[in-house]
This record gives structure tokens, sequence and C-alpha cells, in this order.
């Protein structure tokens, strides 16, 4: 591994309050009469790959959009559900674009990029203006202003919601745009394709090899650009709250030509989710965070308690979040949320028939404000609770336990959202520019709608003003060769006949995922997953089953694609978090904590992006750094006490 | 207005057949009305039929059956339209059907109507030949206290019913079929005109299925009364009578 | 517990299709109805078939993307729910489960449960949205909506678009749907603008589409997993009604 190279961010010179202002005019402009006649591809219809699309759609580009679902509606991001924040202030609580800057760089435990993190405040005021615009029915008050609360971490009321499917509504909001411009002729939709390569001419990115999900025929399509919207590699651990076609096939066929993957050990456990249940269960189900604004967390005093939660008095309950961070409580991030329950857990005190859960009691919030008020903010978070689990949380507390939910880390991009392969950019979760090590809530729909409707639409036309290309299309040698790898590749998956399923194996690479690059990691458990993962990779190649036919729709060959990538991926996360001996945000490791069990960050050697390059299957792949710089928010100890 | 739009698109199928079904259960509240006078006997019975035939010089009568005729007419190829949609829009059907129940007014009701609409057009048709089309000029007149001559419709009424009790067991089987129809049809109109509220669905959902069982039962008692107790029922009864008439038919009813 | 299934079976669009009987047993009561299915598809494909083709994706009731008929009713008996929320508590040891697809014209089967549902996203383009590009718009604040309007917004708003109206209804009707994503904007400042447009163009594409009419059965509303109420198709046809007698412009 060479430490010399060094990845340019292209951050643009000035303050950080300046930079987006000044690089917006000082980026090249597409003649609009010219932008037509450039096609740009877009995978993937979340937040920000339908709002991107739209954008451009409406700018004047020829787009072409492209979804694994049968309709850009049902990406994942329509499952979050707390809120979105936005430095608006508009309740006067002392919020402004620099706080929300600051506390993310804060919250993310000084690894996201300070320009990235200033940009996405600056524009977050405006998402909500274009989603109120779109008729986003937005909570309200009285009057008829908009509501706010406050939500994971925030000090602040910035937190802009729909009931509990904030994600849901501002999904279909860009759906709506996205639909419009396909109404309009601007955007053509493919949904129910998946992408499998990226193809390159003369190094720069010139379209993508896709597998029909139904007819299971390749197809190429050609452009001027890619944008990869494909959301985040959750799914790595087995079970995570997110959907179960949920992939990382996309970007990691495109780590493989070149671009580098940062970061890839930043993953966010989220503290509040569904305990598991059962050996078959086939994914977590997340409660919205918002539930501890008036829940209390707390497990029994003693070891073993297993009486009933009403059966438990208060003085032998013990509010862990509340005594050990009197100032933030049951509202600090994320990470030390769940973190802690794993500790108190692991100490024996846990709950639930498996004894990995702890309580969320709403008993306190249900006297004091009644169980009408309740109702009305948490609804339907407490019937779904109810349905899964058969406890009515309105008389007995929840259980709740971490789930993996979010990853930070992605493809590296440059200020312009671009990757390290010129004309393909990465935007939402697929990249990693902008939570660091550890992203807020209420967050990931900022960036996401941040990079589709605010930042690509400037940076594109940047890139293809700026940027001399040659006319290509599908019948390049190029596609050619790309197309015959992909087959290639379909034809060794499906030639094995071996005797066990793409799940099983994704079940056994989840478990070590999940046990050795979870919530803590050390470098003994990181070095036998290192030692594992390939092993269960050799035999997946040797013994999978596959039924059916390539040439068909084939449920059984799309996972087994996305589980051989994860196969891979999940090695690179637990080298990248092996080699970060630090902890920081949502990476802890064991190794690197004080006297009181709190994380340690190392500002000294790991103040970087770790973008690592491709070399291979089974080489070790290449760490290139991104050096970080804190000119405006000083590296701190992160202390929610 | 839009007229491009004046295709008939399916929101305005409905909206044609709310009106025109609501229409025809304004008529059928009438006609309740005006059969009910037969208990008061022929002279009121009869009189009420002269009335009808002769007001505008005979004009109204015309107008009422052309305007019952057209929108029977529209009611009929929008329900007809709405079955064939339906068969085209699920070309392979359930193996297994089921009801997802709960705020569901999916019944036996609002699954035939189309059955239903079918027998009541059948007997409106035998309606129709056994009264409008029935030969008036054998049933004779009859002259009215006040001097005027009326047909006796009275007399072909009471003959009618009393002449076959099948006939009687084929209007109250009708009758039934006919409530059927309005405790789906009745709000099912109101929705399909757009006039509902959420608050205001259960309301009238319950208040169509009332108004369709007063309107079979109050139907269905005519011929019934008519056939049962032919003693208060006399086709030659004279119009001089009526006042006895009435008198007799409270203490049978009184009787039980 | 052991469940007996009979789960429509067909290779493609065109091919015929029939009901196949399974036997799995070994079934957990905190299993959901799919992982009961994907423990089906585990052993089928063991024992060397091919495995039952359905979809689902966010598991928890909001993507819209799993839908099976379940003993005859889009999402199974118990209502308010989609299919991944179906639990195998609400089923006895020995039962037998009749599985099918959502079934209608609009909707054509692709394999075995699984449909094709774009119809949906072309009658959304026909004016689903609100009208705005990009960076047009004005301080979120400045359009003040009521309370009691913005909620009864997300009541409609709360489609997801899985199409068990259509499933459920015995005309095979996309009115709930239409009637749901017209009714949010009218109770919004933002989508008067647009009304009679997106009225009467919806409408039209859903006609287009192949739907059948509505006869007002209501089992729409009860299928639905999000209880989107009939309502709303009462409010699309006022809204309908008056777009034909609007001016341009009005």
């Amino acid at each position: 591994m060479s430490d010399a190279k060094i990845l340019d961010a292209k951050i643009p010179e000035g303050p950080v309050q300046d930079k987006w202002t000044s690089h917006k005019f000082n980026m090249k402009l597409v003649n609009p009469a010219n932008k037509r006649k450039h096609t740009v591809i877009v995978v993937g219809t979340g937040l920000a790959g339908a709002s991107a699309a739209a954008s451009l759609g409406e700018l004047g580009y020829n787009v072409l959009n492209f979804c694994i679902q049968d309709s850009p509606r049902r990406a994942h991001s329509v499952a979050a559900q707390g809120g979105i924040n936005a430095a608006k202030n508009y309740q006067n609580d002392g919020d402004s674009v620099y706080r929300l800057f600051y506390d993310t760089v804060k919250g993310g435990d000084f690894r996201a990029r300070e320009a990235n993190v200033h940009r996405l405040a600056e524009v977050s005021t405006s998402i909500i203006d274009q989603c109120a615009a779109q008729g986003v029915p937005f909570a309200r008050e009285y009057g008829g202003t908009l509501a706010n609360r406050s939500f994971g971490g925030a000090q602040v009321s910035r937190t802009f919601y729909a009931r509990g499917q904030t994600g849901q509504q501002l999904l279909l909001g860009a759906y709506g745009a996205l639909m419009r411009q396909v109404e309009a002729g601007s955007v053509k939709l493919f949904p129910r394709r998946e992408m499998l390569d990226l193809v390159k001419v003369d190094d720069l990115a010139r379209g993508i090899i896709c597998r029909n999900l139904v007819s299971g025929e390749l197809e190429r399509y050609a452009a001027d650009a890619v944008l990869l919207c494909t959301g985040g590699y959750s799914t790595v651990f087995y079970l995570s709250t997110n959907a179960v076609n949920c992939n990382a096939t996309a970007a990691w066929r495109c780590y493989k030509r070149g671009a580098y993957f940062a970061n890839p050990c930043f993953t966010q456990i989220h503290p509040t989710c569904i305990p598991r249940m059962g050996e078959t269960q086939s994914k977590l189900t997340l409660m919205s965070e918002s539930l501890r604004n008036d829940g209390r967390v707390w497990v029994p005093l003693k070891k073993g308690d297993d009486r009933k939660p009403s059966d438990i008095p208060e003085n032998e309950r013990d509010y862990y979040l509340e005594t050990k961070y009197p100032a933030f409580g049951n509202l600090v991030p994320r990470d030390i949320a769940s973190r802690s329950a794993k500790e108190v857990c692991d100490e024996g005190r846990g709950v639930g028939p498996t004894g990995y859960a702890v309580y969320l009691d709403f008993g306190d919030a249900i006297n004091r404000l009644g169980k009408e008020a309740i109702r009305q903010r948490y609804g339907n978070l407490f019937s779904m609770y109810h349905e899964i689990t058969g406890d009515d949380p309105y008389e007995t507390p929840m259980m709740i336990y971490p789930a993996p939910h979010y990853t930070m880390g992605g493809l590296w991009v440059d200020y312009n959202l671009m990757t390290t392969v010129d004309g393909l950019f990465a935007l939402g979760e697929a990249n990693f520019s902008d939570h660091g090590s550890n992203r807020l809530g209420a967050s990931a729909l900022m960036q996401g709608l941040s990079d589709g409707y605010f930042v690509i639409p400037y940076t594109l036309g940047n890139y293809i003003a700026s940027t001399s290309m040659k006319a290509v299309d599908t019948d390049a040698p190029e596609f050619d060769q790309v197309e015959k790898e992909v087959q290639e590749y379909i034809d060794n998956l499906m030639s094995m006949d071996g005797d066990k399923t793409a799940d099983e194996y994704h079940r056994q690479l989840g478990n070590i995922m999940i046990d050795k690059v979870g919530m803590s990691r050390d470098t003994e458990g990181l070095n036998w997953a290192l030692e594992e993962i390939p092993k269960i990779r050799e035999e997946f190649w040797k013994n999978l089953r596959i039924p059916g036919d390539a040439k068909d729709y084939n449920k059984e060959l799309e996972k087994a694609g996305r589980v051989a990538d994860f196969l891979e991926l999940g090695e690179l996360m637990a080298r990248d978090a092996l080699e970060r001996n630090e902890s920081c945000g949502g990476h802890f490791r064991v190794e690197s904590q004080d006297e009181e069990g709190e994380a340690k960050r190392d500002d000294e050697n790991y103040c970087h992006a770790a973008a690592w390059r491709y070399l291979g299957l089974g080489d070790t792949p290449e760490l290139v750094k991104e050096p970080l710089h804190y000119e405006n928010v000083i590296p701190s100890t992160r202390s929610y006490k | 207005m839009n007229i491009s739009s004046l295709q008939p698109s399916s929101v305005l199928k409905k909206l044609l057949t709310g009106i025109t079904g609501l229409s025809l259960v304004l008529f059928l509240i009438a006609h309740l009305a005006g059969n009910l006078t037969m208990f008061a006997g022929p002279e009121v019975f009869n009189a009420y039929a002269r009335f009808l035939h002769h007001f505008m010089h005979g004009m109204f009568i015309r107008f009422a059956e052309f305007g019952l005729l057209a929108f029977f007419i529209v009611h009929i190829w929008s329900g007809i339209s709405v079955q064939l949609s339906k068969r085209k829009a699920r070309p392979s059907r359930y193996a297994y059907a089921g009801n997802a129940g709960g705020p569901s007014k999916k019944s036996l009701h609002s699954l035939n109507m189309a059955i239903s609409g079918g027998i009541i057009l059948l007997f409106v048709v035998v309606h129709l030949i056994n009264f409008k089309y029935a030969d008036h000029d054998a049933i004779g007149t009859m002259t009215l206290q006040d001097g005027t001559v009326a047909v006796n419709v009275y007399k072909l009424v009471v003959q009618t019913f009393q002449g076959s009790f099948l006939l009687v067991l084929f209007y109250m089987a009708a009758m039934a079929v006919l409530c059927s129809h309005l405790m789906h049809g009745i709000w099912s109109a109101f929705q399909s005109l757009g006039a509902t509220r959420p608050s205001t669905i259960p309301f009238l959902h319950a208040t169509g299925i009332a108004i369709a069982i007063a309107l079979a039962v109050g139907f269905f008692l005519l011929p019934l009364m008519v056939y049962l107790m032919r003693g208060t029922f006399d086709a030659d009864a004279l119009p001089a009578a009526h006042a006895e008439h009435a008198r007799n038919l409270l203490e049978s009813v009184i009787r039980g | 517990m052991k469940i007996n299934l009979k789960i429509w079976r067909q290779s493609g669009p065109d091919a015929p299709g029939r009901l196949v009987d399974y036997s799995i047993d070994g079934i957990d009561q905190s299993q959901s109805f799919l992982e009961m299915l994907d423990t089906l598809n585990e052993k089928i494909i063991k024992d060397g078939g091919e495995p039952v083709a359905f979809e689902s994706d966010c598991r928890e009731g909001i993507c819209g993307n799993c839908g099976l008929v379940i003993n005859g009713v889009a999402h199974g008996e118990k209502g308010a729910c989609t299919t991944c929320e179906v639990r195998m508590r609400s089923f006895q040891d020995g039962d037998t489960v009749t599985i099918e697809p959502f079934r209608a014209k609009a909707f054509p089967i692709i394999k075995d449960l699984v449909i094709n549902r774009s119809a949906f996203d072309r009658i959304m383009a026909k004016g689903g949205y609100v009208a705005v590009n990009t960076g047009s718009a004005q301080d979120a604040n400045l359009l003040p909506v009521h309370k009691d309007a913005a909620e009864a917004a997300m009541d409609s708003a709360a489609c997801i678009g899985c199409g068990a109206c259509v499933a459920a209804c015995p005309n095979a009707s996309a009115s709930l749907f239409v009637g749901a994503k017209i009714s949010q904007y009218t109770w919004l400042p933002q989508g008067q603008v647009e009304r009679s447009t997106r009225a009467l163009g919806m409408v039209k594409q859903m006609d287009a589409e192949g739907f059948g009419d509505c006869s007002n059965h209501a089992e729409c509303e009860a299928a639905c997993p999000k209880e989107i109420s009939i309502a709303n198709i009462s409010r699309m046809r006022r809204e309908y009604t008056k777009a034909l007698f609007a001016e341009q412009g009005s």
C-alpha cells in the first residue's frame, strides 16, 4: 500500500460559506439548446435518483432512468419514517445554516468533508421549499405554518415531517416530478432493470449494461455521463432495516471498473428497531427514532431480571442513557445509543426472549400528555409494533434493539460528486461524502434530495461543458466487451448446480458481518472475518444453486449476483475497519476507547477518508487517502454528557 | 365546458347512473304515494288517475312517461356498460373469492345489480302490460261525485290482482328484487354523484337501505291486500260507497 | 405448525396458470407470511424445483411492492396491512391457504404471483403531481395550509400504490388509487392551479388502461392497507364533474 497517492477532492477556494456560491458561478454552463443533445443515465429512483432525473429532465437533458423495482415509487427512500432536516430556523430556537453544518460535522465525528457538509446545510432550506411546493403534506401548525420536531441528537427543532412517512411523501414528490418529465418526454423510464456493469470509453463513463429483470436479456445504454443513485449496502449484514432488494451491485461493479470505494466500514446501526425474533427472519423493522423524543430507554438494574416490565419498580430500573448522558439523555446520537444498548445486553441485563433487547417506555409520556397525544404522534408506529410483536406499546414498554440501517461509506466522490472514474457520479447514500463516520437523524433524506435537486444539475453541466468526448453508441467495441464479460459472469453463476441457495450464503456472511464488523470491532475478529469471508466466497462459487433460466424472470439469479458482490464488499469492509485503528462515529474499535469505555478518535493518524482502489479479485486493494481539513469546526472529543 | 372529455368516461357513466337512478327512486316514491290512494277507495283512486291523465291537457303524463323512458334507457345502458367493463377488466377470475369485511359494502345486493336490474326491467314490462296497455275500454268508466267521468282503473287493479295469485306472487317477488337493487343503489347513487363525505357515507348507506325497504314494503302491500281482502276491495264498488268503503277497510284492519 | 398451500403458478404472461398444492411443516408463529414463502421456496429449490415467483421489497408495509390475494382477499383477511405485514400468528396449524396474484387486465401477470403495475405510473404521469420545476419554489411558509387540510391531504397521500384496491374490486377498478391522488391536491393550495387538468387527465388515463368502472362496493377501502376511504372516490367524481364544466384556466 502506498500512502503517497492522495486524492484531490477539488474543493473550491475561499471561506466555507462562500465555496458553493463561488463554485456555482465559476462552473461552466451547457447551452440550453445543447442540453437535449446530451444523454444522462441515472441509475436508481430513490430520493437522489428521482430528484436528479427530474431536475435534469427539466433542464432539458435527455435522461435515461433505471430502477430494479417495478415502479420508481418503490425505491427504499420510501421507508424513511422520521423526517428531514433543514436550517430554516422557523422555530426561532437558534438554528442556522452554520449550526446545521456544525452539528453534522460534529455528529459525523470529524470524518466528513467540511465543504460538502456546508453545501448540504446551505441547500437544505431550498429542499423544504421545493417539497412544500410539490404538495408534500408536511405536518402543520394551526396557523398553517410548517411544524418541526427535534430529532436524534439535535438540540434545535429543525426536522420537518409528514407523520411517520416522511420518506414516502418526499419520494412521492420526487416521483411526481419524475413522472411529469416522463410525460414530457425528457426522461425515459426503465423499470425492472438491474445495472450490472459500467462501460468506459476512453476512460470516461459512457454507458451501462443492464439485465432486464423480466426477460433476462442484457441491454446496453450509452450516455455522456452516468449517475449512480443506488443507495447503501446495509443488506451486506443480511438482516437490516433495508428493503430486501437493496444491494451494492451497481456501486460494486463500478468499484471494479476503477471507482474508489471510500470508508466502507462506516456503517450505522440504528438504535430503535424491533428485536430479532427467529431464524428465518428476513429483515428487521425500524421504529422511527422520533420515538426517543418521548420514550425512555431502560433495562433492569439486576442481571437476568425476567419479571414483567410493569413489575419492576422504578428504583430497580436503569435509565442508562439518562444517567450516562444527562445533557442529551435519550436523544444521544445513534451510534452511542446503539453501542450502549449492546453494552447493557452484553452485561446480561438485556430483556426479551433473546436477551438482546432494551425497553423503550412510553408510560411517563402517556401519563404526562395523555394517550391521545401519543397516538397523534406515533399512532402508526405503535400499531406497526403491535402487529409485529403482538404487544401493545400503550400498555407495555416496547422492546428495541439496534439494527444495521445506513451506510455512510460508499463510492468516493469529489466536491462535484464525481467518482474517480470521469463521468461517473454517485449521489445520495451511494456516495461517502457528507456524513463522516456517523449520520445524524433526518439527514439522509436531506442529502439525497440535496444531491439530486440542487447539486448535480450544476456540477454535471460543468462536467459536460468542460469535457470533450466523442460520440459513442451501443455498437462500440467497449460495449461488446463489457457485455461479454457480464454474460460470462452470469453463465458462471448459473452453471454451478450446487446445493446451497444464495440466501444461505447471504445469511452466513451476514452473521460474520454483524458479529465481527458490526457495532464493535477488534483486530482479532476482523482478521478472522478476513479469513472466513474468502472461504465462503470460494464455496459460493462452487456450490451455489440457482434454479430456472437466466433468460427469464429469475429472482434467485438476481439474489446470487448481489450476494456475490456482498461477499467481496464484506471483505473490504473488514479490511477498512482493520486499517482504521481508531474509534469514530459508527466505527468502534475495541482497542481504541478511553477509561470509561467511550470511543477514542485518533485525529493524528486517521483524519482522512480511506478510499480503496480495486486491483483485481484476491489482490489486496490499494488504500488511497483523502486528508480531511477542519478549518471551521475544530475537532474536539464528542461529548454528549 | 370541455366537450372533448364528454365521451362517457367511467366517472361520467356513474354520474349518469346515479342521476337517473335517483330520479327513478323519486318517481317510485311518487308512484307509491299514488298507489296508496287505492286504500281510500275507487272515488279517490280513479280521480287521482284521471287527474294524472288530464293535467296540463295530458301533456304532463306524456312528458313524464317520455322522461321516465329516457332515464330508464340511460340507466340500463350505463348499467350494462359497467357490467361489460367489469368482464373486460378482469378476464381471469379468482379461484377463491373472499370478502375483506370491515368498511366493505360489497354484498349480494351490490354484486348482483345487473341481475336485479334485469328482473326489474322484466317486471316493468309485465307491469305496463297489466295496467298501462290493458284494454281500458273494456274496463268501463265511472262517474265521479263531481260528475266527471273517469276510466275505472280501480276496477282494473282489483280485477288484475284478484284474478291471479301467481301474478301477486310475481309482484311481490319483483318488489323484493327491487328492494335488493335499491339497498345498494340509493346510497351508491349519492356516492356516484360525489355527494358523499367521509362522515355521511355510513348515514347515507343506512338511509338508503331504510328507503329501499320502505318502498318495497309499500309496493308489496297493495297487491297482497287486494288479493287477500276481497270484501274490502270490490271491483264493482260504487263511488258513493267510498265513505263506507273506507270505514270497512279501517274496521278490517283493526280486526286484523 | 403445518400449512397447506394452493399457489397460483403461471410460467409467463400468456401461459396457462393453475393452482398447485404445497405443504410445508415447521412454520413458526413469529414468521411473516412472506418468510413462510421464503422457507417454502428454499425447500423447493433444494428439491430441484423452481421457486414460486413473488415480489416484496421493504417488508414493512410502505413500498407497495408485495401483494398477494390470500384466501380470496387482497393482502389477506386481517385488513389494514400489506401482505408482508401478515404474520403466521393469524393462521392455525393445518390451515389451507390459497394464494393468487392480483388479477386485472391492467395488471398483466409476469410470472406466478408477479404482476406488472406500470399502468399506475402512466396514470400518475397524467397529473399526479404539482408541476413545479426545481428551484422555482417560494419559501415554504408563504403557503400556509390549514392543519386539518394538511392532515386530510396526508390521509389521501398515504397510498402506497400497491394495487390492492384494483385486486379487491369486483370490477377491477382503480378509482381508489386515482381518487386518493386527486384528493391529496384538492386539499392543498399548491394543487389548485392544475385541479381541472389533473382530474380529467388522470381519469382519462385510468379508463384507457382498461380498469373497470367503480360500482361503489367499497371493497377497495376494506382491502386498502392504508385504510384510504372511498370518500376519495366521491371527491374524485366531484373534481371531475367540476372540471367538465370548468373554463380553461379556472
